[in-house]
C-alpha cells in the first residue's frame, strides 16, 4: 500500500538544515578519523617488522663473527632478512602515498628502513665475499620530490628484476632523506643529485636504465637462477 | 583539486542526509491508508497530447477509460498535434467517450492550451501517450485536491514493463525519482509537474496564462511559474502511472539531454529564486543543489576517467619496460582506507537507502529492484554523458527537440 501524500508549504525549518549539517559533518569526521586510524596501524605494523629485521641483522652479524667456527651454509643466500626487507619497502612506499599519515613518523620509519638496508648491504657483501656466494648488489637512489621523472619507471624495472632473480639484491634509497649513514654511502660512491642513479659493482650510473641496459652492465645476471613464478608471469614477446 | 572534490562530496552527502532527515521527520507521524475515495468528485479533464503516437495511444486511452471515477465527471480529450501517422484514426475509434481534436503541429504546450480552451472541468491533467494509469490513480489524486491550498498534484511514476538492461536500470532510477518527487513536495519545493498524469486546478492554469514552450520542458516551466506565484504542488505516490522508457541509449540520451537542458535554461530564467529566502526550501536548497548535482556529476565522472587514464598509462609503461604484468596484492594492508573512499561508499549506501525509500513510498515494499547493482555501477557512468552534452548545449542556447 503506497504512502499518503504529505502536503506542505516551502517554509524552511532551520532545525532540519542544522541536523543534516551535523550528521554530514560527523560522517566526514568519522571517515577522516578511520583513515588516520588505519594508517597509524600500518605504520605500527611496519615498525614491528623493522624491529624484527633489526634483531635478524644482529643475529646475522653475530653469525658472521662466528664464521670462523661455523660453516658458510649457516648463512644462506635467501635469509629471512632478504625475504622480509623488500615487502617492507613496498609497504613503506604505499604508506607514503596515503593521506593523513604522520609525516614525522613516516620519516622516522624511512630512516630506520634505510639504515637496515645499509647494514644488510654491508653484511651481505662481506658474507658473499667470504663464502663465495653469487649475490649481485644494486644500490638505487631515487627522489620523490617530483624532480625525477624517470624514477617511477626505474622502480618498475628494478622490482621486476628482483622478482626474476632472487639472488639480485636491490637496495633503494631516498636521496633526499636526512640520514648520516646514507650521506656517507652517497659520498663513498660520489653519487650526485642526477636521479635516478644506480651503483653497480662500485660504479655509479646516472639516468634511466632499462632491463637490457642492466643486463649489459651485469652480465653475471644470466648465470643467476630465475624464479618459477616470475618466469611464468613474463610476457612472451619472442615466440 | 582535492578541496573541490571534498566540497562537492560534502554537498552531495549533505543533500542526501537532508532528504533522509526530512523524510524521517515527516514520516514519523504518517500512516499508510487504504482510503482512496474523495468526499467530493471534482470534474476532471485528462488531456492526451499526441504527435505520431499510433503505437501507444490505444493502451493509454483504454487505461483512462478504465479509471475508477464517476463517468459524468471525467472527460478524456485527445489533441492530435498534426500527426502524420494513424494517431487521429486510432483516437477517433474511442469517440464519443473520448473527445478528439486535430490541429496543426505546434508543440505539446500548444496542444495543452488547445484542450484548456475546450474544457470547463475543475481539474485538468495531462497524460503522455506513452503512459498508462492504474484504475485508482485519479481517485487518489482527486482526494489531495480536497485540500484547497493545493494547486497541482504529481503522480508516482513507474517504468512500464522494462525489457532491456537500460530500462531495468531506469526502473531503479525511477524509484529514486519517486522518493525525490515525494520529498520535494513535502518540502513544498516541487519544480516539475511531469507529463505522465500531473493534474492541475484549471483556474490556476488559466490564471497563470496556460502552458509555455519552456525550452521543450513545459512541465518544468509551468511548475516553476506556479512556485513563483506561490502555488502549492503536492505529490500522490499512490496515483500510479506506468511510463514507457527509452529502450536504447541513443533514445535515452536524447530524452535526458532535453530534460537537463530544459532544467538549466529554466533555472536561468527563474534564477531570481536561487538562494532567495522568499522561496523557502526551493530557493535555499532544492534548486541550488539540483544545479550543483549536475556539475558535480560531470566533475566526478571526469575525475574518475582522469585517474583511470593515469593508472592505465602507468600499467602500460610498466609492462613496456619490464615485460611483466603487475600483480596487485591481496593483502589487507593494501586495502584502500582513504577518507575519500569511505565517503564514496557512504554516498553509495545512501543511494541504496533512497532506492529502498522510493520503493516503499511507491509500492509499500522496501525491496530495491534486482537491477540495483547494475544501476549503481554502470548507470552512474552514463549519466555524466547527457549532463555534459546538456550543459554545453544550454551554454550555447542551441535549443533541443523532442524527437
Amino acid at each position: 500500500m503506497p504512502i499518503e501524500p504529505i502536503v506542505n508549504n516551502r517554509t524552511a525549518r532551520w532545525g532540519t538544515y542544522a541536523i543534516a549539517f551535523v550528521i554530514t559533518a560527523a560522517i566526514f569526521a568519522t571517515a577522516f578519523w578511520a583513515s588516520v586510524y588505519f594508517n597509524t596501524r600500518r605504520a605500527a605494523e611496519i615498525r614491528t617488522a623493522q624491529d624484527s629485521i633489526s634483531v635478524d641483522i644482529l643475529s646475522l652479524e653475530t653469525q658472521f663473527d662466528l664464521l670462523a667456527q661455523h660453516s658458510c651454509q649457516d648463512i644462506s643466500e635467501n635469509s629471512v632478512l632478504s625475504k622480509e626487507i623488500q615487502p617492507l619497502g613496498e609497504r613503506l612506499a604505499y604508506l607514503e602515498t596515503q593521506r593523513g599519515v604522520n609525516q614525522d613518523e613516516l620519516t622516522r620509519l624511512k630512516r630506520y628502513y634505510s639504515l637496515l638496508q645499509i647494514k644488510d648491504l654491508l653484511l651481505m657483501q662481506q658474507v658473499a665475499q667470504k663464502c663465495g656466494l653469487k649475490s649481485v648488489f644494486i644500490q638505487y637512489f631515487y627522489s620523490n620530490k617530483g624532480d625525477c621523472a624517470k624514477c617511477e619507471q626505474q622502480g618498475y624495472v628494478l622490482t621486476a628484476l628482483s622478482e626474476l632473480y632472487p639472488q639480485l639484491r636491490v637496495y633503494s634509497f631516498d636521496y633526499n632523506l636526512d640520514l648520516g649513514a646514507l650521506r656517507t654511502l652517497t659520498q663513498i660512491h660520489d653519487v650526485q643529485n642526477e636521479l635516478p642513479a644506480l651503483v653497480i659493482n662500485n660504479k655509479t650510473y646516472y639516468g634511466f636504465k632499462s632491463m637490457d641496459d642492466i643486463g649489459k652492465i651485469l652480465p653475471q645476471l644470466k648465470t643467476l637462477k630465475k624464479t618459477a613464478t616470475s618466469t611464468a608471469q613474463k610476457l612472451d614477446t619472442n615466440p | 583539486m582535492e578541496l573541490v572534490t571534498y566540497t562537492l562530496l560534502f554537498v552531495s552527502l549533505y543533500f542526501e542526509v537532508f532528504l533522509l532527515v526530512t523524510f524521517l521527520e515527516k514520516i514519523a507521524y504518517r500512516k499508510h491508508s487504504a482510503a482512496s475515495t474523495p468526499q467530493t468528485y471534482p470534474s476532471v479533464a485528462i488531456v492526451v497530447p499526441c504527435f505520431n503516437e499510433e503505437r501507444g495511444l490505444g493502451a493509454t486511452l483504454h487505461s483512462l477509460l478504465a479509471l475508477h471515477y464517476p463517468a459524468g465527471k471525467l472527460e478524456v480529450i485527445v489533441v492530435d498535434d498534426g500527426s502524420t501517422d494513424k494517431t487521429f484514426a486510432i483516437a477517433s475509434e474511442f469517440a464519443p467517450q473520448v473527445r478528439v481534436f486535430r490541429k496543426e503541429n505546434g508543440g505539446k504546450h500548444t496542444a495543452m492550451n488547445f484542450a484548456l480552451a475546450q474544457t470547463n472541468a475543475e481539474l485538468i491533467g495531462c497524460l503522455d501517450a506513452d503512459s498508462v494509469v492504474e484504475p485508482e490513480a485519479l481517485l487518489r489524486t482527486a482526494r489531495v485536491f480536497e485540500q484547497t491550498e493545493v494547486s497541482a498534484v504529481t503522480p508516482g511514476i513507474h517504468v512500464r514493463a522494462p525489457h532491456t538492461l537500460l530500462q531495468h536500470m531506469q526502473n531503479v532510477e525511477y524509484r529514486i525519482s519517486i522518493f525525490i518527487r515525494f520529498m520535494q513536495a513535502a518540502l513544498g519545493s516541487a519544480f516539475v509537474t511531469p507529463g505522465p498524469f500531473s493534474v492541475f486546478r484549471t483556474s490556476v492554469v488559466r490564471e497563470l496564462g496556460g502552458w509555455r514552450e519552456g525550452h521543450s520542458t513545459e512541465d518544468m516551466e509551468l511548475a516553476l511559474r506556479m512556485q513563483a506565484g506561490g502555488h502549492l504542488i503536492a505529490n500522490a505516490p499512490g496515483a500510479v502511472v506506468y511510463t514507457t522508457t527509452p529502450r536504447t541509449f541513443r533514445a535515452l540520451l536524447r530524452q535526458r539531454v532535453r530534460w537537463t537542458y530544459g532544467f538549466l535554461r529554466n533555472a536561468l530564467d527563474y534564477r531570481y529564486m536561487l538562494a532567495n529566502r522568499s522561496y523557502g526550501n526551493l530557493g535555499l536548497i532544492v534548486l541550488p543543489l539540483a544545479l550543483v548535482s549536475i556539475f558535480s556529476g560531470i566533475y566526478f565522472f571526469f575525475s574518475v576517467v582522469f585517474q583511470l587514464t593515469i593508472s592505465l598509462i602507468s600499467t602500460y609503461t610498466r609492462v613496456e619496460q619490464t615485460g611483466l604484468l603487475p600483480h596487485p596484492s591481496l593483502e589487507l594492508y593494501y586495502v584502500n582506507t582513504s577518507a575519500m573512499w569511505f565517503l564514496v561508499w557512504v554516498a553509495i549506501l545512501f543511494v541504496v537507502v533512497l532506492i529502498c525509500a522510493g520503493s516503499w513510498i511507491g509500492s509499500g515494499s522496501r525491496k530495491p529492484p534486482l537491477s540495483t547493482p547494475l544501476f549503481l555501477f554502470f548507470y552512474s557512468f552514463l549519466v555524466p554523458i547527457w549532463l555534459s552534452v546538456a550543459v554545453v548545449r544550454a551554454f550555447f542556447n542551441t535549443g533541443v527537440r523532442w524527437r
